[in-house]
């Protein structure tokens, strides 16, 4: 069992309150998403948008229900010896070879029956659902957009900067992505072509105070902005590298992950890049009349497989494995019934895919139940609720605390462990050797300490290097766990400092180094 | 950057006749506001006609043409006439054909009666009303054609009699579902938006189900109301139009309770009249006014309903309104005439949105297409599409509350431009000026620069050729370095004679390109970068 408890927090409630924590500010401790130790400020997660609802059914196949579903959709569903298998109830579609080859090497995992309670079968709704991660209507931000907007509250106005040179997120294509709308401004920037030079003319407006003036900053902010991302993204893609020979150039898709593999080798920051493949509105003709195998939904299912597929393979050559993780999603499954036209409509829930190294590999959820008698409309019944998977996406991967991402979604959350493999951090890792820990450190005006007890009793005291002690910060009984404890060091001098930790079952000492 | 405490307010927040200096600034705001690009000459003449007559002339709504069939995809109208009461052919594909052609042809006149406005508020006022009864495209064009048209009948006209009209009409039954609302299976969506979105409002909760204008009750009871409504004749094959029908047994006849915002009034069946009746109860709120006239004083005048603005302004329009019986007219007569309209804080408060962008290059330009009616079709439909790729088709808001940009606080209409957006706008104007033209069934659509520097106050002065073109473009005049910028790419930084011996040698020779492209190439040159400059994303 790996130690990714940190987050969980020694809520306030549960120490002895540490008089040194006068004013120190939590929030503003354990801010900065997607920045919260060293390594989740280097992951990056890539976002494929399948666009008009992906027939789940026929891309992750229920093969103990394959009976079943030769009674509901027989002109669709792929011949039984066909399937490619997983486990002995599960199998993808045959044209999946690369997703099947990840699956098997622990690099693919499936979430089963995702959607959200009373299923909207508009693809316009159901998608600003996905992409707000909301089932409010009212709601404009995307679910990363809620985040970005938490942790870089002032954009656009101030950004780029010398902390944050890059775009936060990548919209491969025209459109910047609804997933990233925040408050005031959009999180992504759109593009096409990394290689592509963008030179919008600027100009140099002054805001005079009034509303024309609010604009004019805005705007001018913008275009600036739009430039500055457009050459770090430029020099990004220069600098990176490609390795694998697995890209299709035919393949859209494999094209623009080869690209992100570019990028993000070129040593880009940004932290999200979402991609889109339409077509997947598979009414008429999903299938071919004379092959199941082939058609519509199969070549969009080639075009995704073999794309994730060569883009693993190269960011396993790329030594980037540990860093890059991903996730498919459609705005909702198709009907468990086909029509007689050889296709599907809309539907409800459906399995998504997580890839990367670093995923907690098989299966979550349980496969579908299909019934035996053809019920007009009916689609797959929801059972894990994609806004959890969202949850736990920024949970695991970007190592959000818990307390700070409920607040981001309406419904009451709950974890699933998705992203699990890798997660431990440079923290955790050095944690794992000394089983104590402070972070950040060196410090400027807060730090924390992570270390473990038994039940018992805890004093934790700083010393300066004379041996004179300089702060208390905590005396009182704990339980058995990890435990994290926040506290400033603002009033001291800038030094080396001994961190003692006093405990019955042994005393442990770190070196705190306060900087400017 | 997010609208704050520290912007520079209105300082008149009077709604009395604006009585001061009456100059080309405050004419080009009235018309900034109230079209969607107008000329230089009609700046001038809004100058000399003063701010009554123009404001007046505004006011008015024009006889308009037909859509007319340009694609022989449509199989039952013949290119060059109208299909608004064509039926449609049996065979299924052969339908969906002329659907589509007609949706085209639909489109493309959409764009064609912006582009051709004249000094009218008519198409600036059918966006509005696009954007807050926000229906989008039925599956028969002469129903999407029939909704465009009742919106633009009423445009000005009585807002309660919009409302009724609004409720059953086929578009609005099938995008709301009232046209599955029945005795036996209420739907309660158009019920709902009806009070939230189209009249009253939704005011904060303050109980359960209670958003202070009215209950769920309110909506469950509306939904009942509206009962038995349906739509037939969609792609009818003799049917000059879909319609709307009362089917009695489908209604639902018992008395409907009312909530205590409404006075708890019961409304008894009173069969296909009902939905009537429940609006004028509706009606009897003065918060329908109230809320009306935030919508259009955002729509014209800013975003920032500031507590001023909600103690001043909106009560003085809301009173005209309800004054008038809810007649939309007078209170835009009493608005555009304002001294808080013209309150110079105000200028330049509003991003341009997608239409207003594109057609405040063309308009203003005196640009419109000139070839052969597909041609030129083609190119309208070019116009709605780059406005949908910057983010607003105009017959498809993106929900039933319409475009964010007109509600989404704190950013309001700065969600028109993002990173994508922006270099669409760049690109555009690069495209219809000193590129060739967005080529569209082998014409390229482009910007006519030689008429448009021929119909300023006097071509052929370079300092008053971009003094005119800021008047036209910007909201605000622009600094002397600015414009020293502007000049300089106008006569290639030549002195201002050389431009006068050029324009003027193009003029004496009518139709020769050796003197017309080096005049058309440098006016091109300076549309281009005042397109591209912030101050004129703004109106």
């Amino acid at each position: 069992m790996k130690r990714r408890n940190f987050v969980k927090n020694v809520s306030l409630a549960s120490v002895a309150a540490p008089f040194v924590l006068k004013d120190i500010n939590f929030q503003a401790i354990e801010k900065k998403l997607f920045n919260y130790s060293k390594n989740a400020a280097d992951r990056v997660f890539v976002i494929i948008r399948l666009n008009g609802g992906n027939d789940g059914l026929n891309t992750v196949i229920p093969r103990d229900q394959y009976d079943n579903l030769m009674i509901q959709r027989p002109n669709v569903v792929v011949p039984e010896t066909s399937i490619l298998s997983l486990t002995p109830t599960l199998g993808l579609h045959p044209v999946m070879t690369g997703m099947q080859s990840m699956f098997n090497d622990g690099k693919l995992s499936i979430v089963q029956n995702v959607g959200y309670p009373e299923q909207n079968r508009s693809h316009f709704r159901s998608m600003d659902i996905w992409s707000t991660g909301m089932l409010d209507v009212n709601e404009t931000r995307g679910w990363l957009g809620r985040q970005f907007d938490n942790d870089y509250p002032n954009y656009p106005a101030d950004y780029p900067n010398a902390t944050y040179p890059d775009p936060f997120a990548i919209s491969m294509g025209y459109e910047v992505s609804a997933t990233c709308q925040g408050l005031m401004a959009n999180f992504s920037q759109a593009l096409e072509d990394p290689f592509a030079a963008v030179n919008l003319l600027s100009s140099s407006v002054v805001n005079d105070g009034s509303y024309f003036g609010s604009h004019m900053e805005y705007l001018a902010t913008l275009i600036d902005q739009t430039n500055a991302y457009g050459a770090q993204i430029n020099t990004a893609a220069n600098a990176g590298n490609t390795l694998s020979t697995l890209y299709d150039d035919n393949n859209p898709i494999a094209v623009q992950l080869r690209y992100v593999a570019q990028m993000i080798s070129g040593g880009l920051k940004s932290k999200v890049y979402i991609l889109n493949i339409n077509g997947f509105d598979t009414h008429n003709a999903q299938v071919s009349s004379t092959d199941t195998t082939a058609g519509a939904h199969a070549d969009l299912l080639k075009t995704l497989s073999d794309a994730v597929s060569a883009f693993q393979d190269d960011l396993q050559l790329l030594g980037l494995e540990n860093r890059v993780a991903g996730m498919t999603f459609s705005e909702f499954g198709r009907q468990i019934a086909s029509n007689a036209s050889d296709g599907t409509d809309h539907g409800d829930a459906a399995p998504l895919f997580l890839f990367g190294a670093c995923i907690n590999s098989g299966v979550i959820g349980p496969n579908p139940t299909i019934g035996n008698t053809i019920i007009d409309q009916e689609g797959v019944t929801m059972q894990i609720d994609f806004r959890d998977i969202y949850a736990s996406i920024l949970k695991d991967w970007f190592e959000v605390p818990m307390a700070d991402i409920q607040p981001l979604f309406e419904q009451t959350v709950t974890f699933y462990q998705v992203l699990g493999a890798c997660n431990l951090s440079v923290e955790d890792q050095e944690f794992e050797k000394t089983r104590i820990l402070l972070f950040p450190n060196p410090a400027i005006s807060a730090t924390t300490i992570r270390f473990e007890t038994q039940n018992e009793w805890v004093k934790i005291e700083v010393f300066d290097l004379e041996g004179k002690k300089v702060l208390d910060v905590f005396d009182g009984n704990l339980n058995q766990d990890t435990h994290t404890i926040p506290f400033e060091i603002h009033d001291l001098m800038v030094g080396e400092y001994l961190v003692n930790v006093l405990k019955s079952s042994g005393n442990q000492q770190i070196k705190l180094m306060k900087v400017k | 950057m997010i609208p704050d405490l520290s912007i520079e307010e209105p300082v008149s927040l009077s709604m009395a006749p604006y009585s001061g200096a009456w100059t080309k600034a405050e004419a080009a705001h009235l018309l900034r506001r109230t079209m969607f690009g107008a000329t230089n000459q009609q700046l001038l003449n809004a100058v000399a006609d003063g701010m009554n007559t123009t404001v007046s002339n505004l006011l008015q709504i024009p006889v308009i043409s037909d859509p007319i069939t340009y694609d022989s995809n449509d199989a039952t109208s013949a290119i060059g006439t109208t299909w608004i009461t064509s039926v449609y052919p049996s065979d299924v594909t052969s339908s969906q054909l002329t659907e589509n052609a007609r949706i085209k042809s639909l489109a493309a006149w959409i764009m064609k009666r912006i582009n051709t406005e004249g000094v009218s508020i008519a198409e600036k006022m059918c966006l509005f009303w696009q954007n807050h009864f926000s229906a989008t495209v039925a599956s028969d064009a002469r129903a999407t054609y029939n909704y465009h048209m009742l919106l633009r009948t009423h445009a000005l006209g009585n807002f309660k009699q919009l409302v009724k009209d609004v409720t059953i009409d086929p578009c609005m039954l099938l995008f709301l579902n009232g046209a599955t609302n029945t005795l036996y299976s209420p739907n309660e969506n158009y019920a709902r938006e009806l009070l939230e979105l189209f009249t009253i409002g939704k005011g904060p909760q303050i109980g359960p189900g209670d958003y202070t204008n009215y209950t769920e009750e309110d909506v469950a009871a509306g939904a009942k109301i509206l009962t038995g409504y349906l739509v037939d004749g969609l792609r009818s094959t003799t049917l000059p139009s879909p319609v709307s029908t009362y089917t009695s047994f489908l209604h639902d006849t018992s008395t409907k309770q009312l909530s205590a915002h409404f006075g708890s009034v019961t409304v008894p069946n009173a069969g296909a009249n009902e939905y009537s009746n429940y609006i004028d109860i509706i009606f009897q709120q003065p918060q329908v006014a109230t809320y009306i006239c935030t919508k259009l004083y955002r729509y014209f005048v800013n975003y920032d309903l500031t507590t001023a603005v909600m103690t001043d302004i909106i009560p003085e329009m809301a009173a005209t309104m309800i004054a008038n019986n809810y007649d939309i007219l007078p209170v835009l007569d009493q608005l555009l005439k304002s001294e808080h309209f013209y309150d110079v804080a105000l200028r330049g408060s509003i991003i341009r949105g997608p239409i207003e962008l594109m057609f405040g290059m063309f308009n203003a330009t005196s640009s419109a297409p000139n070839f052969s009616l597909a041609v030129d079709s083609e190119m309208y439909l070019t116009m709605y599409w780059l406005a949908e790729n910057m983010g607003q088709a105009y017959a498809t808001p993106p929900s039933v509350a319409g475009w964010i940009e007109y509600y989404q606080a704190p950013a309001f209409s700065k969600l028109w431009v993002n990173s994508t957006h922006i270099k669409t706008r760049f690109d555009i104007a690069n495209y219809i000026t000193v590129y060739p033209g967005i080529p569209v069934s082998g014409q390229n659509l482009k910007l006519n620069a030689l008429a448009f520097v021929d119909g300023l106050s006097l071509p052929s002065d370079a300092v008053q050729v971009i003094d005119d073109m800021c008047d036209v473009f910007f909201p605000k005049s622009i600094s002397l370095v600015q414009k020293t910028t502007l000049k300089f790419i106008l006569t290639n930084g030549q002195p201002d004679f050389e431009w006068t011996l050029q324009y003027n040698d193009y003029q004496a020779n009518p139709g020769n390109t050796t003197f017309s492209n080096p005049v058309k190439q440098r006016v091109e040159l300076v549309l281009a970068r005042i397109f591209q400059m912030p101050e004129f994303q703004t109106i």
